[in-house]
């Protein structure tokens, strides 16, 4: 057995490897030209400054793991809108306590998501023509909340989402909740009936599962996540931020890819786009280190994600002719 | 016991059309708790479409069913899963990627509420399991990592499991080895004596001998009779099936008569050498000489459509299929090579294939043989008109205007401009997958006589056809596909209904040399 070999072995079984390893690598060559980087006192800032992309691209996940080419491009101006609904609409009315905020900020994303879900699972529209309508939606909203002049606020809390609770960074939480909700539906029959769906929808429907309850629980969670990515944004840069919505859009869905999770649905994980968004995250960095002009970054994440894509395709097609 | 309560299903008058088609007329059906109920038909009987509304894939059109006793809900899959009917398909339903138990138990719990414990799961499964395979394979195991006898044994597990009163088994057994098959037989024994009913679809009479109590017949979507199994002998099966009536319809040698079969000296056109359709079937060859007409024959599924697609796209796996020329031979690897060769081919699907729905009959015929039509680069609507005169009239295509939508034709005017498409690139081998399916009486004659006409000139035509009456009149020789293998070939003289049908089910076996010669060359 060759290393080409036992590298696609290792891939064909964790799909996520590949970004694990290019999220490593590109971590030590970010160190070690930087060697600042990794200091203790910088992780909660390096943390905070990942975090909006890290949660955007769990957002993105479930909708495509639900199959039928399934894909939610409203993710990040759906983002963008709940950053902007708290710096606008809520912060200056004195609404700052967690316990109101999180949930208005988790509802809307949820209730946006369940509408996506409903578009593709009942009334049968393509995800992506469905997904594009609520993007464009979305971002007009959000352009119209945020007015002409950029709002801008705080609170004791965001400050500690982008700084640290004690000696706990928080963008640990942030990150860490999705993972956590996750891994508390996994205890469900959910997410494997997501899977399944994902996988096969014919057969799953067969099977008496209920595919338009899944497929919109699978949208309604990637809104509910889009709802912390949000607070992320919000915690990190304080202020509205309407245009960078199509930024997060796209960046998530490469991330998603690149974490090894199949856009035909099925195959993936929540993990891998984590890790995917890790490598389009230190890429970025290590462009900015290198002085590389920012005009060249998107050039570069489009080559990767190519890049990862073929190299998807390529385990696959091994992975099938090995069954065959 | 009363008789009431033994009755697990009844079906009554169930119809359904889709769109033009009845595929299910009115098909009445009782089944019996604790009884293997077999159901029996040749293609296009019903049986797909009456399986599919007794799992709430369709709605009837009229009629309904009950199980025990209770009339059922109709919503989807699961409304009938939950009345107690689950069904197994002769198509491998599952979901590759995930684990055995997960296949196993898929569509139990709730989206997001458990009803069984990962425990029981876990024994039960196995128990299952362990009766079909002997072994159960390891629970954690992707489904796709198993063999494909393995992946369907899951998917009766599935069914198996969840303990229906009424087990459709659609052609389930064909993707099974043949331990397992038995295996699954035993473990019906066992679940019948404990009152469930079993409808028992399948190609097999030697499965349907093994395992039915009764034998129930579908012909041209009616339920024409029930019988007991000591009563099912295949002559009068077979004499179910095909229906006395039909050979009325067949004029005393056919109106093909006449057709002698290729000369003794004709040229093979087409060879095709060692193709396998499916790994574990036995290889095919196949000669095709000029002026001859070849008909594919089979139950649906059986290998004659992977044939007829293997001509014109080439092999999918093992073997060759070499185009023989005058300037030398050319192997088929693509449908643009098999197109360059000279050889056509008509599509099953004529909608999704065929037709460009939004374009007109005249876009239609032409969108094959648009380069002749060209002028300094631009195309010519009166040169394309020109061309399509010369087969409409030989065609007898009726139709409006050569600008109206290709939709306003009837099915058998719409097929005629595909042919007629393939016709303007002048094969020399037409393939046709099936072309009269839903093609009126007299249309059907007019695209008999054209390929009647067709293989005087020198055209060798090879047919799928899925109508049993059509390749007694039409065909030199029959090569009938049983399981992915061609098992018979029957040749003019030896082409009956019954002689056909039986070979379908791998009955009566009545070889012959193919081809049989004749003294005067006609090409």
């Amino acid at each position: 057995m060759n290393a080409l070999d036992f590298l696609r072995g290792l891939l064909g079984k964790r799909p996520y490897a590949f970004a694990g390893l290019l999220a490593l690598l590109l971590l030590v060559v970010n160190t070690a030209l930087q060697p600042a980087f990794l200091a203790f006192g910088n992780w909660a800032a390096v943390l905070a400054s990942f975090a909006p992309l890290a949660v955007a691209a769990m957002a993105s996940t479930p909708a495509i793991l639900s199959g039928g080419g399934g894909i939610d491009i409203s993710i990040g101006p759906l983002l963008t809108l709940i950053d902007i609904v708290i710096v606008a609409n809520l912060l200056p009315n004195g609404l700052t306590s967690p316990f109101v905020v999180i949930p208005v900020c988790l509802a809307i994303g949820a209730a946006i998501g369940a509408v996506n879900g409903a578009l593709v699972a009942v009334l049968r529209f393509q995800p992506v023509v469905a997904t594009l309508c609520a993007n464009i939606v979305i971002g007009g909203l959000a352009t119209q909340v945020q007015g002409d002049t950029v709002p801008s606020g705080s609170t004791s809390w965001t400050k500690d989402l982008a700084g640290s609770f004690g000696p706990v960074p928080g963008a640990l939480l942030t990150i860490g909740a999705p993972l956590l909700i996750w891994w508390a539906l996994s205890r469900t029959p959910f997410v494997k009936a997501l899977y399944a769906v994902g996988g096969d929808d014919a057969t799953a429907f067969s099977a008496g599962v209920n595919v338009p309850k899944v497929r919109i629980a699978a949208y309604s969670l990637g809104g509910l996540y889009a709802g912390i990515a949000g607070i992320a944004l919000m915690s990190l840069i304080s202020e509205g931020a309407a245009s960078m919505s199509a930024q997060y859009t796209l960046l998530a869905i490469a991330a998603v890819a690149l974490g090894g999770t199949s856009l035909a649905g099925g195959r993936g994980s929540l993990l891998g786009s984590l890790l995917g968004a890790a490598g389009i995250y230190l890429i970025n960095n290590l462009l900015n280190v290198v002085r590389v002009s920012t005009l060249w970054s998107t050039a570069i994440y489009g080559a990767m994600l190519l890049f990862a894509v073929v190299v998807g395709a390529v385990l696959t097609n091994a992975r099938r002719r090995a069954v065959a | 016991m009363s008789e009431q309560s033994q009755v697990a299903l009844e079906v009554t008058g169930l119809a359904k059309s889709f769109g033009a088609t009845r595929a299910l007329r009115s098909c009445s059906l009782r089944l019996l708790a604790g009884e293997v109920h077999a159901l029996m038909g040749e293609n296009g009987s019903g049986k797909s479409t009456l399986v599919k509304i007794l799992t709430g894939v369709h709605a009837p059109d009229s009629g309904g069913y009950r199980v025990g006793g209770r009339a059922v809900r109709l919503g989807g899959p699961a409304a009938a899963i939950a009345a107690g009917v689950m069904a197994v398909y002769q198509e491998v339903l599952v979901v590759g990627p995930r684990s055995v138990l997960e296949n196993v138990w898929l569509g139990a719990d709730g989206v997001f509420r458990r009803k069984i414990s990962e425990a029981d799961k876990r024994e039960r499964a196995a128990a299952v399991l362990g009766e079909l395979l002997g072994e159960a394979p390891d629970l954690d195991t992707p489904v796709e990592q198993l063999s494909l006898s393995d992946r369907q044994a899951c998917g009766i597990a599935r069914a198996l499991v969840r303990e229906p009163r009424v087990l459709i088994l659609d052609e389930a057994t064909s993707a099974l080895d043949v331990a397992t098959r038995d295996r699954l037989f035993e473990a019906i024994a066992r679940h019948k004596a404990a009152g469930m009913a079993v409808l028992f679809v399948s190609h097999r009479m030697d499965e349907v001998d093994a395992i039915s109590d009764r034998v129930s017949v579908l012909r041209s979507g009616e339920s024409v009779a029930t019988l007991e199994a000591e009563d099912a002998t295949t002559a009068e099966l077979v004499r179910l099936m095909t229906g006395a009536e039909h050979l009325t319809d067949i004029p005393e040698g056919g109106a093909m008569a006449h057709r002698t079969g290729p000369a003794a000296d004709a040229p093979v056109l087409l060879r095709v050498r060692g193709l396998r359709l499916r790994p574990d079937a036995d290889p095919v060859d196949f000669e095709l000489r000029a002026g001859e007409m070849v008909g594919l024959a089979g139950l649906e599924g059986h290998g004659q459509d992977a044939f007829i697609k293997a001509l014109w796209h080439g092999p999918a796996g093992e073997g060759s299929v070499t185009r023989v020329e005058v300037g030398g031979e050319s192997e088929i690897r693509s449908e643009q090579r098999a197109a360059a060769a000279g050889i056509g081919y008509v599509p099953r699907d004529r909608r999704g294939e065929a037709l460009f729905g939004t374009l007109s009959i005249r876009e239609n015929f032409s969108a094959a043989t648009q380069d002749k039509d060209t002028r300094f680069g631009l195309l010519s609507r009166a040169s394309a008109l020109g061309r399509f005169a010369e087969y409409r009239s030989g065609l007898k295509v009726r139709m409006g205007r050569e600008s109206d939508p290709i939709t306003t034709l009837s099915g058998g005017n719409q097929q005629k401009v595909v042919i007629a498409r393939w016709l303007a690139r002048r094969p020399d081998v037409l393939l046709l997958n099936d072309p009269t399916r839903g093609v009126d009486i007299g249309a059907k004659r007019d695209i008999y006589a054209l390929l009647d006409e067709l293989t005087a000139r020198g055209v060798a035509v090879v047919m799928l056809s899925t109508e049993v009456d059509e390749h007694i009149e039409l065909m030199d020789r029959v090569l009938v596909f049983r399981e992915g293998s061609h098992s018979t070939t029957l040749d003019r003289r030896s082409l009956t209904r019954q002689s056909l049908v039986a070979a379908f089910f791998g009955r009566t076996v009545t070889s012959s040399v193919a081809g049989s010669a004749s003294p005067d060359g006609d090409s």
